[in-house]
């Protein structure tokens, strides 16, 4: 398995990762290692998101709602799309990796599968509910990506993909495969 | 030496003279317009003079940095409306390489794969110039087929998208929202326009007005009683602003008189403004009358710079590199430059807040009709006076109707906003046009129905005859939006 320097991606992946990198020797730390890291932390923050604010403040405490549309509702934002922003922000600032929410069954079909990796990916997570580690060429580039299954871990998840009009799946119980967490770093 | 030997020395030298004048005017400095290779779309010809603002790629950089370093002086001045506008088409979407294989199709990572400067033969509104039925190229396979996925869309051809969506702003658009504001009446029962109300109804504590007695100026200031009058019956006044405020902004205002003499400054610039209107300020230089003082302008050239470049002696003396400098580009727009129609007796004064709001006065309902009307002189503009929407302005103006329902030129072209409790005013007169359609959310759906709105903005005839009568025209976005959201074959 080929490696990158982690120095690389020590910009935006926050505090705990910059700690790994500046431990991490100049060999390099090995592509799969660094995708888990950095699923390991925006996955942990969408939960945080998740129980802490969402559920807490919409179920718990009908404070607010949570809403597709939480500019014009005056809502709190879904957790997909605090994961999408977060995400997009990333990909305005560095190309040294990027990372995206995917799912075989989109409610938004930008979300579905848009590359053969990312399809046999997909289809390897919903089938085995493990990740899948794998190459591809983009844009003349070639890069490795990772995707990790994304479990439905929540009432709010589950009701709100069941519900929407545009969702192909309307079956999802807690604890299903929604979709995939989708990594990718570009390769030396 | 023979006839064709004195041609070929003297072609040479020309064209060895030539190279030169375009090397020092490209590398050293100079006015480069004579180069430009084409005309500058409208706006942007207020910056011809300042070709760094948008090349600022370092000269005979490769072609991926120089649209790269093009693309971010897009951003400078656009970035912040396309982030309000919750772009549909973010860039910092596209930069995924998950997107790679639209990359080929129509690059959305780049502002000129729609919108290439100095192709005035290929442009059309809002500086587009990438072929009308553009969103074939991705719309039109797969899961992203549109006509497959949306029953309403079959049989559409890609020349017609941009009839009913924007590539960047759909925030009146988008489907959910049609469906919300199906069914409304072309007109509300109580027509008022919220923030203009909350904004004119807003007055400056009592305890804070000043009279004539409270303000230090030089003597031969307060002898122009004009002046000193429109001042004392200005909002300026009546907040506590002084004369020395503006004009000796770096006196305390109690400071003595000697020293508001001493720093008095008889035509305070922009910046004075900015102390109190900070919003204001920011977004005039983000439009068409105040981009000339946005902050990312590039500065002109330095000649020595470009002189070490190239090898050279940089250390000419002063009067030969003044004569290699670029001319300074303008600080302000001119109502003579405007590319759109122009009263002959326009004010040729340089384009500042004074010139609406004058200084003293300070007018705000002068600024929001009669100032506009001074310079533009386009159908819309002669069409406002007689129209529904002027007899309203009239009405409230005479205290007639309710603050809030009259509806001037400002209403629509110069947007009010409400940020942490505070109504501000959008001075970039283009934030709410390019497409009209930006306009719904903010102004017309205080009044109108969506439906409504968005027939009058599609229908060109209505609109330049400033809403004089009904549409004639019909958008069929809300009725396809509710068919899908409640399909006949629901059973609901």
């Amino acid at each position: 398995m080929k490696r990158k320097s982690l120095k690389r991606l020590a910009f935006g992946l926050g505090a705990a990762l910059t700690l790994t990198a500046t431990a991490a020797d100049d060999a390099g730390v090995p592509y799969p290692q660094v995708t888990d890291m950095i699923y390991q932390v925006v996955s942990a923050d969408r939960s945080v998101y998740t129980r802490l604010v969402v559920e807490r403040l919409t179920i718990d405490e009908e404070a607010i709602t949570a809403s597709e549309h939480f500019e014009d509702d005056v809502a709190l934002p879904l957790p997909a799309q605090m994961f999408r922003f977060g995400a997009e922000l990333v990909a305005d600032e560095t190309e040294d990796f990027s990372y995206s929410l995917l799912s075989l069954h989109p409610i938004n079909k930008k979300n579905g599968p848009g590359t053969d990796l990312e399809q046999q990916g997909l289809q390897h997570a919903l089938d085995n509910e493990e990740k899948f580690y794998g190459e591809e060429e983009l844009g003349g580039q070639r890069y490795f990506t990772a995707v990790y299954p994304d479990f439905a871990v929540s009432e709010a998840c589950v009701d709100c993909h069941n519900d929407h009009k545009d969702s192909p799946r309307t079956d999802i119980e807690l604890g299903d495969v929604m979709g995939g967490v989708v990594i990718r770093i570009p390769m030396d | 030496m023979s006839r064709n030997a004195v041609i070929a020395t003297l072609s040479t030298v020309g064209t060895l003279v030539a190279v030169g004048v375009v090397v020092v005017l490209m590398m050293v400095g100079g006015d480069r317009r004579a180069l430009l290779i084409g005309a500058t779309t409208d706006a942007h010809h207020q910056l011809e003079l300042s070709c760094e603002t948008c090349h600022a790629a370092p000269a005979f950089a490769d072609p991926e940095t120089a649209k790269s370093e093009l693309n971010k002086t897009c951003q400078n001045c656009h970035e912040d409306a396309l982030d309000d506008a919750d772009d549909s088409h973010s860039r910092k979407r596209f930069r995924s390489p998950r997107m790679a294989a639209y990359w080929e199709k129509v690059d959305a990572r780049y502002c000129t794969s729609c919108h290439v400067e100095h192709r005035p033969d290929i442009t059309r509104a809002s500086a587009v110039t990438v072929a009308m039925d553009f969103c074939v190229a991705c719309h039109s396979e797969g899961e992203q087929d549109i006509r497959t996925t949306r029953p309403s869309h079959e049989g559409l051809s890609f020349d017609t998208c941009a009839g009913c969506h924007n590539y960047h702003d759909n925030r009146a658009l988008y489907e959910d929202f049609l469906v919300r504001h199906a069914g409304q009446p072309w007109l509300k029962p109580e027509p008022v326009h919220a923030l203009s109300a909350q904004y004119r109804a807003w007055k400056p504590p009592e305890e804070s007005a000043v009279g004539p007695g409270g303000t230090m100026a030089p003597a031969a200031a307060l002898a122009d009683s004009t002046i000193v009058a429109h001042w004392a019956g200005s909002g300026h006044a009546a907040a506590g602003v002084t004369c020395a405020s503006c004009h000796a902004p770096d006196v305390a205002d109690d400071g003595p008189q000697r020293d508001v003499e001493a720093a008095w400054i008889d035509a305070p610039s922009t910046s004075v403004c900015r102390d109190c209107h900070r919003q204001e300020v920011r977004t005039f230089a983000l439009g068409r009358h105040g981009m000339r003082q946005h902050p990312e302008l590039a500065e002109p050239r330095e000649p020595g710079q470009g002189l070490a470049k190239l090898g050279l002696d940089a250390t000419l003396p002063e009067t030969i590199l003044a004569s290699l400098s670029d001319p300074a580009p303008p600080t302000h727009m001119h109502a003579a430059e405007a590319r759109l129609p122009m009263r002959t007796d326009a004010p040729t004064e340089p384009l500042n807040c004074g010139t609406c709001h004058d200084s003293h006065a300070v007018d705000i309902e002068h600024a929001a009709v009669a100032a506009c009307a001074a310079c533009h002189d386009d159908a819309h503009t002669q069409a406002y006076f007689g129209s529904p929407h002027h007899a309203l302005w009239l009405k409230e103006q005479a205290g007639e109707a309710a603050l809030g329902t009259g509806v001037s030129c400002a209403t629509c072209h110069m947007v009010k906003g409400k940020r942490r409790g505070k109504v501000t005013t959008n001075h970039n007169q283009n934030d709410s046009l390019r497409p009209n359609e930006k306009m719904i959310r903010p102004v017309c759906l205080d009044c109108h129905g969506l439906a409504f709105s968005l027939d009058s903005l599609a229908d060109t005839d209505l609109v330049s005859r400033n809403f004089t009568g009904r549409p004639a025209v019909h958008v069929e976005s809300i009725e396809w939006a509710i068919q899908r959201a409640e399909p006949p074959d629901a059973g609901r």
